[in-house]
């Protein structure tokens, strides 16, 4: 269960990543250096997931690939490599503000195969069968509604279509003190 | 869970990829939270099970043809 409503969680969850500082601590725990050579500096300074589904989601030349939560790009941006000039990644993200920075750093990229989009996981803004393949990267676990999130992302899978998804999951129950506190939100 | 979830939605092939020990220290890697947030869950989360509590893992899975 859930402490907090929907909106109120959004709210916090987008107040806390608009905060979020630069740092490469997070990208260097979890990308090869050679790949993030190859990214702009600021991308590789906001990377805030939790683990690589890029690596593990098979991409191939000219696929359609939709990454939910691309902050400030980092999946974006290496998703777009892999598919090529053939191939299409859209960028989607509930923060405007973190929207802002993937602009950035996609521009400075020159990638040009790459869409963003606002909006949300629970109703993701794609006609069905949009995608040959869906990344997400420490995002579903800030979802209260996680299976709604989940039904969203096959139904704009095309048939055959995969998922790649970064997560964070418990073995056990959390202190109820934890739960509760409006910053866990965003772990 | 999450492999259910994801079953349960009507993925197929849904497998755990990758799957690691996310503990305190890959917490305070984050330019997200306060010293005092952070100081709040060192307190509340046993330390001898840091290791255990949290993963990071990669679920795949594919929807049917």
């Amino acid at each position: 269960m859930s402490y907090f409503t929907d909106a109120d969680a959004r709210k916090i969850i987008s107040a806390t990543y608009e905060k979020a500082q630069a740092s490469t601590a997070v990208a260097a725990r979890l990308y090869a250096p050679g790949e993030l050579s190859l990214l702009p500096p600021g991308a590789v300074a906001l990377a805030l997931g939790v683990n690589h589904p890029v690596r593990h989601a098979a991409l191939l030349r000219g696929e359609r690939v939709l990454d939910i939560g691309c902050g400030a790009g980092i999946d974006t941006l290496l998703a777009a490599r892999a598919v090529g000039s053939h191939g299409r990644v859209v960028g989607l993200d509930m923060t405007p503000a973190m929207l802002d920075r993937a602009r950035g750093h996609i521009a400075e990229a020159g990638a040009d195969n790459i869409e963003l989009r606002e909006g949300l996981m629970e109703a993701l803004p794609f006609p069905d069968g949009s995608f040959d393949v869906v990344v997400s990267n420490g995002v579903l676990s800030l979802s209260t509604r996680k299976s709604r999130a989940l039904a969203e992302m096959l139904r704009v899978l095309r048939p055959g279509g995969r998922v790649a998804l970064g997560d964070l999951v418990l073995t056990d129950t959390l202190p109820e003190a934890l739960v509760k506190d409006p910053t866990a939100l965003a772990v | 869970m999450l492999r259910k979830k994801l079953f349960n939605v009507g993925f197929q092939a849904v497998a755990t990829v990758d799957r690691r020990p996310f503990g305190f220290a890959d917490l305070a890697r984050y330019p997200l939270f306060p010293p005092e947030f952070l100081d709040f869950v060192r307190r509340v989360l046993p330390s001898e099970r840091d290791q255990e509590i949290v993963h990071t893992v990669v679920v795949t899975g594919r929807r049917p043809l």
